[in-house]
């Protein structure tokens, strides 16, 4: 299958970001709130972008049962939108006014740019490495800190919890099956998915880089 | 002579007044230092020439984009600019038959940056700031290149790129984007500007 193709062809990239330092200092409870916050912050901002780029997705598909597929995915979105709206109220985020630092912008015109303007093939694998990730780095993390017992009391339990969870398993199985069956294995189709890789560690090391001060602002 | 004092006037503009000094780092580079002295490598000369015809190839496509959303006024810089990068592709192709280079390569992150961007832009920017985008684009080409002497192993590249036709071109995109003002305008000429230096740098670092 495509899907287990690209996602073994990727280990690198998902290992990199397995024991990327802001994972594992969320992993460990010790990553710094303020770069929690700024790292929620872009996170939102790409999760936007993602939405939009869904939509560009289904208007390219073909027959009726893409819209059901679509459709969970969208609402898939909407539910960590919601996370994150939880978490911007808490840390006194305006999510309004966030500033996209550098990879959050290269990331969202990535994917805004396939999903305007390429195949829609090429379009899932953009969309797929972001979903897979979340769901690994979920299952992963919830494993490495010792399993549901310990999620309750672990500061950032809630964000492990969403991410473990059945229901973002069943997101990343939904695009996978999109993945198969409307992409082919062309060098496009590798490139889009590697370069979203690439932009997920990319993401991770901006939220540890760039100073709170410029993530909000006017837009 | 005439051409570089008619370039004194032609970005003798707010939108390259505003940039500040972002304008001198997107139109110099030791890349293009190497290449007027000729003793730029083939292997750095090879990866600037490849990443350019992907970049190339996707302004063709921002161009045909931004020419469905313009008014009916800005048809004919825009569609003959297009027919020009039609040209440029096949000028690149019969350069890279004879210097036997691959142009099939993928992108490189500071490329593919550049034309996400304008590809993202092309579908969902209001006209007037995809017109001060490519006005950007150019005009940055044009300085770039016009600082170079026309002479050496590359002299052909550097005259492609200060002709006085390509001057004409800029100077129309100009008038294209002051007759459609917009505040979003530098910001959008600001941001190719920093792809223009980082497509540099990329050129020359690798």
């Amino acid at each position: 299958m495509l899907h287990e193709r690209l996602w073994e062809q990727n280990q690198d990239l998902a290992q990199a970001s397995l024991g990327h330092p802001l994972v594992e200092a969320l992993r460990d409870g010790t990553l710094a709130p303020a770069a929690f916050r700024g790292y929620i912050a872009q996170d939102a901002f790409f999760l936007e972008a993602f939405a939009r780029a869904y939509a560009l997705a289904l208007a390219r598909s073909r027959g009726a049962e893409p819209i059901g597929l679509f459709h969970v995915l969208i609402g898939g979105v909407r539910d960590e939108l919601r996370l994150h709206a939880a978490y911007a109220a808490e840390l006194e985020i305006d999510l309004s006014r966030v500033q996209p630092n550098p990879a959050c912008r290269a990331y969202t015109d990535f994917l805004l740019a396939t999903a305007w303007h390429r195949s829609l093939g090429e379009v899932l694998a953009a969309m797929t490495p972001c979903m897979r990730l979340y769901a690994f780095l979920g299952q992963e993390l919830l494993l490495r800190i010792g399993g549901q017992g310990k999620v309750k009391v672990h500061p950032y339990g809630r964000w492990i919890t969403a991410y473990s969870g059945p229901d973002m398993q069943d997101l990343a199985d939904h695009i996978d099956s999109l993945l198969d069956r409307f992409s082919k294995d062309t060098p496009a189709v590798r490139q889009a998915y590697r370069y979203a890789m690439q932009c997920e560690v990319d993401f991770f090391s901006a939220a540890l880089e760039t100073p709170a001060q410029v993530l909000e602002g006017q837009r | 002579m005439g051409v570089m004092a008619d370039l004194g006037r032609l970005l003798d503009t707010e939108l390259v007044r505003n940039a500040g000094p972002l304008w001198d780092e997107a139109t110099t580079s030791p890349f293009l230092e190497a290449v007027a002295r000729g003793d730029v490598s083939p292997a750095v000369f090879g990866r600037w020439l490849s990443q350019d015809y992907l970049f190339a190839t996707e302004l063709t496509a921002f161009q045909a984009v931004a020419v469905s959303k313009v008014p009916r006024a800005c048809h004919k810089p825009l569609i003959g600019g297009l027919a020009a990068l039609d040209s440029e592709l096949a000028w690149f192709e019969s350069h890279a038959e004879t210097l036997k280079l691959e142009l099939s390569v993928p992108p490189h992150p500071a490329c593919r940056r550049y034309t996400d961007f304008l590809l993202h832009a092309a579908h969902t920017d209001r006209y007037p700031l995809l017109l001060a985008t490519l006005f950007a684009v150019e005009a940055s080409y044009l300085a770039a290149w016009s600082a170079l002497a026309a002479e050496g192993p590359y002299r052909e590249f550097i005259e492609r790129w200060s002709s006085e036709a390509f001057n004409d071109y800029v100077l129309s995109l100009r008038r294209l984007a002051e007759d459609n003002p917009d505040p979003g305008q530098q910001g959008a000429f600001n941001r190719v500007l920093e792809f223009e230096r980082d497509f540099w740098k990329m050129s020359w670092e690798g």
